[in-house]
């Protein structure tokens, strides 16, 4: 059972992967730039610090896998 | 991971002025309001999930996993509206989150549209991680959720992992680049759980510390 065209279902994916995986890329990258001056001893700063880090490598990992696929 | 405790509207004017006079007890809030209804009602969207993998229906399978998704964010945002935040709710919600998507992950597995020792290494890591919440629970003494800001971000990734196998698309490369970032985020997690110092008991105003004061405040 299908409603749409595979083809369509693949552009879709791409789409909101790219668009998603870009907006998270800029938006934890952007956390981090706010958190550059914080005190890195707190340990709820570090955690933040480490989480935003990985929410770029995702986001990078997101984008790296559209473009896998397109090339 | 929808973030029902992260941004506290209600109580952020409390935290800015700490020369105010202590606020009143924290307001007690019901396990049945609507935001955990919401929360619950994703379970809804497995057994579809299911009929639709068996049958070998990818869209309406992919039709389920957005509802379930969805769901996970509209909570978050009922929870602000009927002002409905809990802990528990916080916790409900995590678990949502682990039963729907590893679900989601185990049938995919099981029907071959997902690289199966993948999938039990996550699912592996991601129970090991439960276990560490509730030693977590133990040593601090009352109900409440370690806020790890990069398993937020994985739990999104789990949930493109189970679109991207129900769309098959580059499932690979998203499985196993998944289990690395997923082994490093368990091992920080479980180092600020296990052997962190406890946080301290939260204060009238629901903040647990001055760190989480400065936190309110959006640094």
């Amino acid at each position: 059972m299908t409603f749409v065209p595979h083809a369509a279902i693949v552009w879709f994916v791409t789409t909101v992967t790219m668009a998603l995986s870009s907006a998270w890329l800029v938006y934890d990258s952007w956390n981090l730039w706010r958190l550059r001056g914080a005190d890195r001893k707190d340990p709820l700063v570090r955690d933040k610090i480490f989480g935003y880090v990985i929410g770029v490598i995702t986001a990078v990992v997101g984008i790296v896998g559209v473009l896998r696929y397109h090339t | 991971m929808s973030n029902r405790m992260s941004n506290p509207m209600s109580s952020s004017s409390a935290a800015r002025s700490t020369s105010a006079p202590p606020a009143t007890a924290p307001r007690l809030v019901s396990p049945y309001n609507p935001a955990n209804a919401v929360t619950a009602s994703r379970f809804l969207t497995l057994p579809p999930f299911l009929w639709a993998v068996h049958h070998g229906h990818y869209q309406i399978a992919a039709v389920a996993i957005v509802v379930c998704a969805l769901l996970d964010k509209v909570d978050g945002l009922v929870a602000k509206v009927f002002d409905c935040r809990s802990s528990f709710g916080e916790l409900f919600d995590a678990i949502t989150d682990g039963v729907c998507y590893g679900f989601c992950l185990i049938v995919l597995a099981v029907y071959g549209w997902a690289p199966a020792v993948a999938v039990v290494a996550a699912l592996g890591l991601g129970g090991l991680n439960s276990v560490f919440r509730a030693i977590h629970i133990k040593r601090v003494g009352r109900p409440v959720n370690y806020k790890s800001y990069a398993m937020e971000r994985l739990v999104g990734f789990i949930a493109y992992l189970v679109g991207f196998a129900v769309a098959r698309y580059e499932v690979t490369y998203y499985y196993w680049t998944f289990l690395p970032l997923m082994v490093v985020v368990v091992a920080h997690d479980a180092k600020r759980m296990l052997l962190d110092p406890v946080p301290p008991p939260p204060a009238a105003d629901g903040a647990t510390s001055t760190s989480e004061l400065v936190a309110k405040e959006g640094v």
